[in-house]
Order: C-alpha cells, then sequence, then structure tokens
C-alpha cells in the first residue's frame, strides 16, 4: 500500500485522531526519534486539488499537536519500510529543523502592485520599425528595473521596521508581474496573532501596493533541508533578488 | 495582464507553498506525482484563480 507523506514529527507520535485524505486511515511510520505522518493510498487515485488543500488542513492538525515539518505534496512511498528508511537517511538534519521550527509558526506578507506594469512611453512614429522596437524594449527593460529596486527597497523597509532576525525571514521580490514583495516570517506560535496585527499594520502603510498577510500557518518556508546536509532556510530561488543589490 | 486580487494571491501563495516549498524527501522516495499530475494541478489552481478575477471583471463591467 502507498503512503501519500503529510508531515515529519519527533517520536513519541502525538495524540492525533481522524483520518487522512479522503476519509482513509492516516498512519505514523517511527524511525528513532522521528516518524512520518502520512494517508495509506492506492495510486490508481490521482491526487487532485482537494487533496492538495487536504493535506494543507492535515499538517496544520499535526502541527497543532507537535512540532512538524510539513513534507511537500505529492510525495510518496511504495511502503512504509521506505518511508522508515528515507527518514533515516536523513534523521539529524530533519531533527535540527524540527527544533528549528518548533513552536512557530509562519506568516506571509505579499505586496501587490496597486498599478499593473504599463505599456511605456509610446515611441516616435517618425522612427523606422527598428528604431521604435529597441525603444520600447529599452523602456519595458527600464520599468522591470525600476519596479525590482522600489521591490527591493520596500522589503528591506517592512524588514527593518520588523526588526526581526534574518534567518526567521524568506524573503523573493518581483516573482511574478503582480507581485512585488513575497516574504514569510517565522514567528512564535503563541504570539502569531499579534504578529500578525503587527504586519497587516507595517505593511499596509506602503504606497502602490495592495498589502495581503496571511497564515498563521505550518512552517512550509522553513522546512527545507539542504541538499548539502545543512539545516538552515533555504536561500531565495533568485540569489539577486535578495539581499536587493 | 490582469490584476492579482488579495483572494488570488492568498490561494496562489497558499498553493506555492505545498506545491513547492516544505519537506523534499529524495532517493528512498518515489514522487509519484511530480509529473503531469501536479503540473495538471498547479495549472488547475492558477486558471481557477484567473477564471475568478475575469468573473468579477465580467460583473464590474455590467
Amino acid at each position: 500500500m502507498t503512503l501519500i507523506a503529510h508531515a515529519i514529527a519527533p517520536a513519541p507520535r502525538g495524540s492525533l485522531d481522524g483520518e487522512g485524505l479522503r476519509g482513509r486511515p492516516l498512519s505514523w511510520s517511527g524511525a528513532g526519534d522521528i516518524g512520518l505522518w502520512s494517508t495509506h493510498w492506492d495510486l490508481a487515485d490521482k491526487l487532485d486539488r482537494n487533496d492538495a488543500l487536504e493535506h494543507h488542513r492535515l499538517v496544520e492538525r499535526i502541527c497543532a499537536s507537535q512540532p512538524c515539518l510539513p513534507v511537500r505534496f505529492g510525495t510518496a512511498f511504495p511502503t512504509e519500510d521506505a518511508a522508515r528508511a528515507s527518514l533515516a537517511s536523513r534523521s539529524a538534519e530533519l531533527r535540527a529543523a524540527l527544533d528549528r521550527v518548533a513552536g512557530k509558526s509562519e506568516l506571509a506578507v505579499t505586496l501587490l502592485w496597486r498599478e499593473s506594469a504599463g505599456p511605456g512611453p509610446e515611441a516616435s512614429l517618425s522612427a523606422g520599425p527598428g528604431r521604435r522596437f529597441m525603444d520600447e524594449r529599452r523602456a519595458r527593460y527600464a520599468a522591470r528595473r525600476d519596479r525590482k529596486a522600489r521591490a527591493g527597497d520596500l522589503a528591506e523597509s517592512l524588514l527593518a521596521k520588523l526588526a526581526i532576525e534574518r534567518a526567521l525571514v524568506w524573503c523573493e521580490t518581483c516573482t511574478s508581474e503582480g507581485v512585488a514583495v513575497s516574504l514569510a516570517v517565522l514567528v512564535p506560535s503563541d504570539q502569531a496573532n499579534r504578529w500578525k496585527a503587527d504586519l497587516e499594520r507595517l505593511a499596509g502603510g506602503f504606497d502602490g501596493v495592495i498589502s495581503v498577510v496571511n497564515g498563521p500557518w505550518p512552517p512550509y518556508s522553513f522546512a527545507s533541508i539542504e541538499e548539502s546536509g545543512g539545516s538552515a532556510p533555504r536561500p531565495p530561488t533568485d540569489s539577486a533578488a535578495w539581499p536587493p543589490s | 495582464m490582469k490584476q492579482l486580487t488579495p483572494a488570488d494571491a492568498s490561494l496562489l501563495e497558499l498553493v506555492d507553498r505545498l506545491l513547492h516549498k516544505g519537506v523534499v524527501l529524495a532517493g528512498h522516495a518515489t514522487i509519484s506525482v511530480a509529473g503531469v499530475d501536479l503540473i495538471y494541478l498547479g495549472l488547475n489552481v492558477v486558471l481557477a484563480a484567473v477564471e475568478t478575477i475575469e468573473g468579477k471583471q465580467e460583473r464590474r463591467a455590467s
């Protein structure tokens, strides 16, 4: 029977009632001082959008009952032994990551551009097609650079106001056309609501962007373990984006 | 380019975390749905968000 993985937690397992995905059994596979929560699954059944959101609710339940590391949705093991072997091979990193997120939750801040990027100034009609193309491209690139710089300033300003340790922050800028800043902070779970209110107040004070604060939710952005064996938070995918130059 | 609404941004931020963050257990693990199915799921959610935006714009226009 295949297992769809949800979260890694320290042993002994927390007391968790209820079912896994689609009402199927939720199981615990222990491996030394850690273990994996997963749902028994039949690979013939395709995972869909509802399963992804149900996975999120399950991870929230698990993290509410004990420290936990969310596993990326869609991870499956052919057997319990395979799941245990996978945990055992990286138990030191996983244990360190669990210690890092214990008692903490993630809050997400998204700053959306209030205005979409315009087409840029009209090129002179008297210019030839090649010149017009170059002028338009130059204007487009300049606008993109300006937005990147502005997004970096926004992120720096928000972090300065938050006065939080950088290791507890995940930040990317301009991840898509509409997004200026996507930021996650790891905060003590018992103070998450206060932090959320602070973030809403601080992020809501910027001109030109709409702020959205989500969470608290499980520490998805702080759960990665480095391939090299380290346990530090994963760096931004666009390393040039942070810190802003 | 359509403007993202706060509600769309919330959904996309969550789905981004489910699909792109969290612990990656490789090696002994089989990422069984990392291919077509998850791409389909991601597109499906993005498409759903676009549908929401378009629906709102149509309602505003009418």
